[in-house]
């Protein structure tokens, strides 16, 4: 137990609670407010919810995770260079390039919501939860070194 | 409608919501599922290992297996107005079908074996289960007018059990060949005209004249009892007597199954005549009955014209037959008339969902029965894929058509039918299809350039390799040639069972039947090629193969390479390291030899009269010989053959050769019979060139002669060397004389660099008899008791010499470099005639009796690695 393997673990702790708070809203929260509350309170409901989940994203998960990650990246002797490489490098590559992506797509759900464009919204938030577990399908497809 | 009502049509008018219609709903979703999974393996096709079985078991054991669970139930609870089994009871039949078919299609096309037994098992279980429910059920109702359908359905259970455990004791490939073939076409006739057959049979009674919308025919029962007392036996007679391989009695089961099916439709005629198909349910629901008629007549004339062993084989080309035009219409025609009701959600949404799945039904079903003859008949291939393109469109278009149904019911159902709710479907299907795209790019993005920047090998040879599938094995397991061969594969299936090999590069043979052959030609060689049979299981089993470029320099750059042919090794270890008693690491002594092999004739003829011997000896090197059971590989020859010809004269005869090389690089001749200098006679000539070598046998003696040039190791050790057999004075004639020259063999490309670290290290992979490991075991040599043998030996090395001895049968005489050792007369007798590399003799015996006598170099682990042959004794 060194303290890479605290920082692998805040890394990995950020991610699930991520991803998972994402899963959990969707599969869990949405469907029971649809079906038990009435379009007013859903409404609000909804729109708190996603207020305070963009608030942990911008004031906790980012921060955590992009501290960490360039961590974790410097002390493997990741370079701009060896992104570029076949194998480790490309499919990190891959990984940051689907992150933004997904960081792009959240952005643009709060924007959407925040605008009344329901529907668009919708789609945003569906799309950013499929590419962030797209982004721990790389994160897992990364080879052990 | 008329007064005699239908039940099933009752049950399943449209009306408000049940809670039965979700479950069947959710049921016919695994159906749909399993439907859209076949879709998808055909169109895999090649990409998947073992495809045809995939394509045929996710089809019938997936979608229909699943169809007939729910829905035979189904119709025995409305059938016979019994109260509905146990609702966990189904699903847990439903849900232990499908683990159990993942685990069949996992075990049988991918896996160990284990897994797909015991899915056959939990299927034979399930299926069980399913008839005790269907007889309790129809124990515990009331006496009616549909009580016979259950028969059907039982006995459709029975069926399934029986080929079920048919398959898994095919899934565990117990004795192969022959009795493969006959369980297979058993497996195969039982599930399909059983499990199938007989549930459409029982379910048309009731089913068609729903659709037809009109009642039920008089005499109905009448038919169905009989129809059930013909079938039922006679496809239990015709699965047991194809199992046990009695053709006609299968024959004669099949027909009393043909007559009925054909009693049990006949009441289905009248109910057409009163009423014309009208909907595109009807249809396609008739048009696979047809099929079936057509596939039930085909068979017959296939099982009554082969042999049991063949008509597994025969009833190949049936299949899409069968399965599209047969069981897909049935089961497409049936979900057309079902869904709708079982989709409920009003009136008005049955329409709507009716009109729905039957949208273009007659372009559909025209296409698919367009489709189904250019599947079944032999046409040519694109007319073949049109076949197919027909029939997966039109399968195609229905699970687009029910899902789209499916969904609608489903968003119908959350929003309380309002179209808002249905709207609101989209966004979320945008979202995923936006998730995936991005998620899919990602991970191109990361494969990208993983295989290394692609190798591209000029072609610098070419090389013919025999390969041999039988017994599970492909022979031989690995193939080493140097990196940019352009191999050209001849494939035997020596097999009573089908085989194919397919390489992970895509080139296939067809599936062959027992004896037929097919040629694969490769691209030039760059990286290593794995190879396999597709046929189900055998991959597993062990029928895999592995092409390996053999410059083992340039591939120790990279330590990915060099565990790949870490891997090939220990996959051919694997391969053949087990099977028999007489296996040597890589070799399989006991796999049979290549068609149209024959043995080095090692009889030896009487030295010709004359002291002038004129000889021509021409190099080629590049003969491939069989050097081991079932292993060929490029060898480098005198004359063509491993050992060269035998040359023989008494001592003061002179020799002269005409050395000719005829090979592909420098090439000499040293005979130890002669005395020259070696400056002149022993010298490298380059390919074309010629010389002439005269020498003066002075000594008595078995002489070894070989390849001059440097490095003699590797020449030698790659088949260029002979024996010169110079009789001493006064040598008695003998009833038989026979001559084995011994040495080692290397397996590998002539010259490669894995070959020849072998040869430098002294690690043969084994040791042969006239350049053929255990060739004599499978051609033994003959004599006959009493007579006197004369077994001349030269021991050819290059590095290990031998300590000949015949099991059973002590020498008399030996003779060894020019010397008796044992005389005839002499009291003493040898057990061992021993030479070092390069020295021969000869020892004498006489067998005592008839019997099989090994002759073997008794350092034992060469015996055992091909230095062993046999004598086969006849009586005086």
């Amino acid at each position: 137990m060194t303290w890479w393997a605290v920082v692998r673990f805040l890394h990995v702790l950020a991610a699930a609670l991520w991803v998972g708070g994402q899963l959990t809203v969707s599969l869990v929260v949405l469907p029971l407010a649809r079906r038990q509350l009435d379009d007013r309170l859903r409404a609000q409901m909804l729109t708190a919810v996603g207020r305070r989940f963009g608030v942990i994203t911008a004031a906790v998960f980012l921060p955590v995770q992009l501290a960490t990650g360039v961590a974790i990246a410097l002390h493997k002797g990741v370079t701009w260079d060896s992104l570029a490489e076949p194998g480790y490098g490309r499919i990190l590559a891959a990984k940051l390039l689907l992150f933004c992506a997904v960081m792009v797509a959240a952005a643009l759900h709060g924007w959407a919501s925040g605008a009344g464009r329901r529907a668009l919204a919708r789609a945003l938030a569906i799309s950013s939860l499929i590419g962030s577990i797209g982004v721990i399908l790389l994160a897992t497809a990364l080879p052990v070194t | 409608m008329t007064r005699q009502e239908i039940p099933v049509g009752v049950r399943l008018r449209p009306g408000p919501a049940r809670p039965r219609a979700s479950w069947h709903l959710r049921a016919n979703a695994i159906v749909v599922g399993w439907l859209g999974l076949t879709l998808a393996t055909a169109l895999a096709g090649d990409a998947l290992p073992a495809p045809r079985w995939l394509l045929v078991h996710v089809f019938l054991l997936g979608a229909v297996s699943t169809a007939i669970l729910i829905w035979s139930e189904h119709f025995a609870v409305a059938l016979l107005r019994a109260r509905a089994p146990a609702r966990h009871g189904s699903l847990a039949r439903l849900a232990l079908l499908n683990a159990a078919t993942a685990a069949i299609l996992y075990g049988v096309a991918a896996g160990p074996w284990q897994p797909a037994v015991a899915g056959a098992a939990v299927v034979v279980a399930v299926v069980l289960w399913h008839a005790y429910v269907l007889v309790t059920l129809l124990r515990r109702a009331l006496p009616g007018r549909f009580g016979h359908v259950i028969g059907w359905y039982v006995s459709a259970a029975v069926a399934l059990a029986a080929g079920g455990a048919l398959g898994g004791l095919l899934a565990a490939q117990p004795g192969g060949g022959v009795t493969h073939e006959r369980l297979q076409a058993a497996h195969a006739e039982a599930n399909v005209l059983g499990w199938v057959g007989l549930t459409v049979l029982g379910t048309l009674f009731t089913l068609w004249p729903t659709v037809l919308r009109t009642r039920m025919p008089d005499g109905t029962r009448r038919a169905s009892r009989i129809g059930l007392w013909l079938a039922a036996p006679g496809l239990a007679a015709a699965v047991g007597a194809l199992a046990a391989g009695w053709r006609w009695a299968a024959a004669a089961g099949l027909v009393l199954y043909a007559a009925g099916a054909l009693t049990a439709l006949a009441p289905l005629v009248p109910a057409v005549r009163a009423r014309r198909p009208h909907t595109g349910a009807a249809w396609t629901l008739g048009a696979g009955v047809v099929w079936f008629e057509v596939a039930l007549a085909a068979n017959l004339v296939v099982v009554a014209t082969r042999p049991a062993g063949q008509v597994a084989a025969a009833l190949e080309p049936l299949l899409p037959l069968v399965l599209a035009g047969f069981v897909a219409q049935v089961l497409l025609g049936s979900l057309l008339h079902l869904l709708p009701a079982v989709l409920g959600g009003g009136p008005v949404r049955f329409k709507e969902n009716a009109a729905l799945l039957e949208r273009g039904w007659k372009a559909r079903l025209a296409a698919l029965n367009l489709g189904v003859p250019l599947l079944a008949l032999p046409v040519p291939e694109p007319l073949r894929l049109l076949g197919w393109t027909l029939v997966l469109a039109a399968v195609a278009a229905f699970v687009l058509l029910a899902v789209l149904a499916l969904v609608r019911s489903r968003t119908g159902a959350d929003a309380d039918g309002t179209r808002a709710g249905r709207a609101s479907a989209w966004p979320a299907v945008a979202g995923v299809a936006a998730g995936c795209l991005l998620t899919a790019g990602a991970v191109v993005v990361s494969m990208t350039g993983t295989g290394g920047p692609p190798v591209t090998v000029t072609a610098t040879g070419a090389r013919t390799v025999e390969v041999t599938l039988s017994g599970m094995k492909v022979r031989p397991a690995v193939i080493e040639a140097p990196a940019g061969t352009v191999l050209t594969l001849r494939v035997t299936n020596a097999d009573a069972q089908r085989h194919d090999l397919r390489l992970a590069t895509g080139e296939r043979t067809p599936l062959l039947g027992a004896g037929e052959r097919a040629t694969l030609t490769l691209a030039p060689l760059a990286a290593p090629v794995d190879g396999w049979c597709t046929v189900a299981g055998h991959r597993a089993a062990g029928m895999t193969m592995r092409i390996v470029p053999s410059d083992a320099r340039s591939e120790a750059r990279s330590e990915a390479r060099s565990d790949v042919q870490a891997d090939a090794r220990s996959d051919a270890g694997a391969a053949t390291g087990h099977g028999g008693h007489a296996t040597a690491g890589g070799l399989d002594l006991a796999a049979p030899m290549s068609p149209g092999w024959s043995p080095y004739d090692a009889a030896l003829d009487p030295a010709p009269g004359g002291t002038e011997h004129a000889v021509e000896i021409r190099v080629d090197d590049t003969v491939v010989w069989e050097v081991a059971p079932g292993v060929r590989q490029r060898v480098w020859t005198f004359d063509g053959t491993v050992p060269g010809p035998v040359l023989r004269g008494k001592v003061g005869d002179v020799f002269t050769v005409t050395f000719v090389n005829g090979g592909t690089t420098g090439h000499g001749i040293d005979f130890h019979a002669g005395a020259n200098a070696p400056d002149g006679v022993m010298r490298t000539i380059e390919p074309g060139e010629r010389l002439t070598y005269r020498f003066r046998a002075g000594f008595a003696g078995a002489w070894l002669y070989h390849c001059s040039t440097m490095p003699m190791s590797q020449h030698i050790a790659n088949g260029m060397f002979g024996a010169v057999i110079i009789d001493p004075p006064g040598l008695p004639t003998v009833d038989r004389e026979y001559l084995l020259v011994q040495s080692e063999l290397h397996l590998g490309e002539p010259g490669g660099d894995a070959q020849v670290a072998k040869i430098r290290e002294g690690r043969p992979d084994g040791w042969m008899f006239n350049g053929t490991a255990a060739g004599y075991d499978h051609a033994p040599l003959t004599a006959r008791a009493g007579e006197r043998v004369r077994i001349w030996v030269v021991a050819a090395g290059p590095s290990s010499g031998t300590a000949l001895h015949v099991v059973g049968a002590p020498f008399d005489t030996v003779y060894k470099e020019g010397a008796y050792q044992v005389r005839t007369d002499d009291p003493g007798g040898a057990q061992v005639l021993d030479l070092a590399p390069a020295q021969g003799g000869f020892a004498e015996l006489v067998f005592p009796e008839p019997g099989t006598y090994p002759v073997v170099d008794h350092t034992m682990r060469h015996a055992e690695a091909g230095a062993h042959g046999l004598f086969r004794v006849g009586a005086r």
